[in-house]
């Protein structure tokens, strides 16, 4: 899809933001490689759109693409519930599951996928390239990979994937996240660390982001190693454009600060120059720490900024 | 006029620096019941406070995080704090000055009653 019409599909869904148009839009960035902008068009899409297999099938597709296969499962799943038949999902999920060595349940979900549309070619491929694998493991039940290359695979299912993996067999990084291997953490860099040992340990995370809710900074990682700043940063911007909306007719001047306390966590954010540092920290912790954890990183990342970060 | 929720109300509005204190529609922003001081706009901060609350709540479920049951927002020339049930929530203007910790568990504990 061109540039043009990129534009064109952004100022539809900026013209009436309850419309259809975050699916052809979303679909393009992510072909495009523009993965987190995608993920935040396909995420605002699913909270005004919860009840359409199609928002959900995209914001599982950009999780995918982006390695989130924790994400794109439980968005596929949310598909086939509203959807039972869709091969779509069941195809994606017949990949993530061929992905974390689950053959038995890729080849279930790949037939499935046939069984719907038995006239995709790349299925049959792929479900062949399951079974080759199951019958392989059958002869040699010790093996604990999967040895099938994930080039085949992708290759069967998604040109662009299989693109990706192609890179990342021959042990390249490419730019764009790679499908399939999100769990495994890159190496933290400064800006990712930046605001680490202001923080009580994994149970709290800091993050700075930039006025379009992308991280520029600091690091949420999970107890199992994933880092889902991207995505908690996302969601969570919105709330500080709410906030600057709100205050337009509240006549209280500019927000400074937002606190709130969800079942699970404690979230303070503030605005940092053109953007957002948000920190949130398990519930246990109390609020009174996280303003002060929040405080802190608002000075460490002014410092950082200035510095040219 | 009075309703059952004018003890809550009022009971919030007796903390120092506390302007106005609302019980109002999540869904639509519509005060159900209110006690302010005058000149407190009360019928803005219902609206658009129950939208952020909303924002926060969609927001910090679709983030993992579960369900909202506090916020409280900072200005350069005040604060509004908000905790609610599913479908009513308070809402409470307030200077700068006012002492939060106190503020909150008393608003969490009122909004305990709130269907």
């Amino acid at each position: 899809m061109a540039n043009d019409d990129i534009r064109a599909l952004s100022e539809a869904l900026a013209a009436d933001p309850a419309s259809l148009a975050f699916v052809p839009l979303g679909e393009a960035l992510r072909r495009r490689g523009d993965l987190e902008v995608a993920l935040r068009v396909a995420l605002r899409g699913v909270e005004r759109h919860p009840t359409r297999a199609d928002a959900h099938d995209l914001l599982a597709r950009i999780s995918a693409d982006r390695g989130d296969l924790e994400r794109a499962i439980v968005e596929w799943e949310s598909v086939l519930r509203l959807v039972p038949g869709h091969a779509g999902a069941r195809k994606g999920l017949g990949f993530i599951c061929f992905q974390l060595g689950r053959l038995e349940d890729a080849a279930a979900h790949l037939s499935a996928a046939l069984t719907i549309d038995p006239e995709d070619g790349s299925l049959a491929a792929a479900l062949q390239t399951v079974q080759s694998e199951l019958a392989q493991r059958g002869t040699s039940p010790a093996r604990a990979t999967v040895q099938v290359s994930r080039q085949a695979l992708a290759a069967a299912i998604d040109v662009q994937a299989a693109e990706r993996a192609a890179l990342l067999e021959a042990g390249v990084r490419s730019s764009p996240p790679t499908i399939g291997l999100a769990s495994q953490m890159h190496a933290a860099d400064d800006a990712s660390t930046l605001f680490d040992d202001l923080l009580e340990g994994q149970r709290s995370a800091a993050m700075l982001l930039d006025a379009d809710g992308l991280v520029l900074a600091g690091r949420y990682v999970t107890a199992d190693g994933r880092d889902l700043a991207a995505l908690i940063g996302a969601q969570l911007s919105g709330v500080s454009d709410e906030a600057a909306r709100a205050m337009r007719h509240l006549g209280l001047g500019a927000w400074t600060q937002i606190v709130f306390e969800t079942d699970a966590a404690s979230v303070a954010m503030a605005p940092s120059q053109d953007g957002v540092m948000l920190v949130a920290a398990a519930r246990p912790i109390p609020l009174g720490f996280v303003r002060r954890v929040l405080e802190h990183a608002l000075r460490r990342a002014a410092a950082w900024m200035r510095e040219g970060g | 006029m009075s309703t059952s929720f004018a003890p809550v109300t009022e009971s919030l509005i007796r903390h120092r620096g506390v302007l106005g204190a609302m019980v109002v529609g999540l869904d639509d922003g519509l005060i159900v019941h209110s006690t302010l001081q005058i000149g407190v706009n009360g019928n803005a901060f219902a609206a658009l406070t129950a939208s952020l609350y909303r924002k926060a709540r969609r927001s910090s479920n679709a983030a993992g995080f579960g369900a909202s049951s506090f916020l409280e927002l900072t200005a350069e020339q005040g604060r509004v704090c908000t905790a609610g049930g599913k479908e009513l929530v308070l809402v409470v203007v307030c200077e700068t000055r006012v002492n939060v910790g106190l503020l909150r568990v008393e608003l969490l504990r009122a909004a305990e009653q709130l269907p």
